[in-house]
């Protein structure tokens, strides 16, 4: 299994989609080469000791297998959905430390009704968003990134960068400006 | 139900890095349910996520992980009995009682249909308390408030973000009008006095983020119900 070149969205996609309907397993290689390593740099970043990252990041790439019909790209990117359940098993975990008893409860998710627009919109979306965050200066995108990767609301941040908090408040705000076209463009 | 106050850019980031402590988090799904605006914002903030993912410069698994993901799901496939449909989404979330309404037939919010709802509980100037309980984090720190019409509350700081969702009735201070679906977060340095309209009793649901070294009105209003 060679890495041949980086695949794009679309690929991805197409990739989820032969896992779910035709249990792929070569497509499955592929996700896998591509995503198990970030997913296991992502959860480090966000803090949990590198054997839990690498555990973590095999339990999402086990749930991309099983769940893989549920990936709709009306709704979300492949980075995107696969970020999403990273998320939740991260926040899982997180409360299994807490809880020792907690269950296999999903963690809430809102329904939305996909339709041909959306769909072409999600795309777009994702396009976009990419630009906006090329575009950021590297105060922002750090803000952004702490947003993130660390748990801590932005007064407490600012506390830690030395910043007030306005100007951590206006960072953010100023890096999510950029991607403030494309929200206005939907309400 | 035309909505006026939304999430803010912060909580809406933290929720989508899943940053966001469990008793706001809630609150937030809450909102969301009913909000198509903030669900959009949402949206492009867990794109944000899926960027920062695959930017991510990756780090290399153990040699042998992919061979033992091979295993583990080969040992699924095995168990699965043959050709079971995958359950649609919302056959998956199938709920196991019937849905739990609050005094006055008000139904409980989706999102909060797994949680346990506690006795409401008379805590003065014409306010009740009902603790909500997380499966997920029992100790998140979640209340129902329901405030009686024509009810104003004290003025009051916060010690940290006060989330609260309006379920039903509405109140008002310096800030606006709430109503339902509405959302309104107050920022530790904000002070304001709530004032329920005289419509009806409110019914809100409400979180603090922060430690436990509440004080303040509401702070003092939630603390018997948050340590229970
Ligand atoms: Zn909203
Ligand atoms: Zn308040």
């Amino acid at each position: 299994m060679k890495d041949d070149g980086v695949p794009d969205g679309d690929e991805l996609a197409r990739l989820i989609g032969q896992v779910a309907t035709e249990r792929d397993r070569q497509a499955y290689a592929r996700l896998y080469s591509y995503f198990a390593p970030r997913l296991n740099a992502f959860l480090r970043r966000s803090g949990l000791p590198p054997n839990t990252a690498e555990e973590i990041a095999q339990e999402v790439m086990l749930s991309v297998w099983r769940k893989a019909s549920y990936f709709d790209p009306a709704r979300a990117g492949a980075a995107t959905w696969i970020f999403t359940i990273a998320r939740n098993l991260r926040i899982d975990h997180l409360r299994r430390l807490r809880t020792a008893s907690a269950g296999e409860e999903e963690p809430v998710e809102v329904e939305t009704a996909p339709s041909g627009e959306t769909l072409l919109l999600t795309a777009e979306r994702e396009a976009r968003v990419r630009e906006a965050l090329k575009t950021l200066s590297d105060e922002q995108a750090t803000v952004l990134r702490l947003s993130f990767f660390s748990e801590k609301a932005h007064s407490e941040i600012a506390r830690e960068l030395g910043l007030p908090l306005g100007t951590v408040k206006s960072r953010v705000r100023l890096a999510l400006g950029r991607l403030r076209v494309l929200l206005e463009g939907h309400t | 139900m035309t909505i006026r106050h939304h999430a803010s850019d912060e909580s809406l980031l933290r929720y989508a890095a899943g940053q966001l402590p469990a008793g706001p988090a809630r609150v937030l799904a809450v909102h969301l349910a009913t909000c198509p605006c903030c669900r959009e914002r949402l949206a492009a903030f867990e794109a944000v996520g899926g960027a920062l993912l695959e930017a991510t410069a990756p780090a290399p698994m153990a040699p042998d992980a992919f061979a033992a993901a091979l295993r583990a799901i080969d040992r699924e496939e095995a168990a699965r009995a043959p050709a079971t449909p995958a359950p649609t989404h919302l056959e998956a979330r199938a709920r196991p009682r019937a849905p739990v309404t609050l005094p006055g037939g008000i139904p409980l919010p989706a999102p909060l249909q797994d949680c346990e709802i506690g006795p409401w509980r008379w805590i003065g100037l014409g306010v009740r308390a009902s603790t909500v309980r997380l499966p997920e984090d029992p100790e998140a720190r979640l209340t129902l408030l329901r405030v009686g019409p024509g009810r104003k509350l004290p003025e009051h700081g916060h010690v940290g973000t006060e989330f609260t969702q309006v379920i039903s009735g509405s109140f008002s201070d310096g800030f606006g009008r709430y109503g339902p679906g509405d959302l309104s977060e107050m920022d530790q340095e904000i002070e304001h006095q709530p004032i329920v309209d005289r419509e009806g009793d409110c019914y809100c649901l409400a979180a603090l983020e922060g430690s436990m070294r509440l004080n303040g009105f509401f702070g003092r209003l939630v603390q018997p119900f948050v340590r229970l």
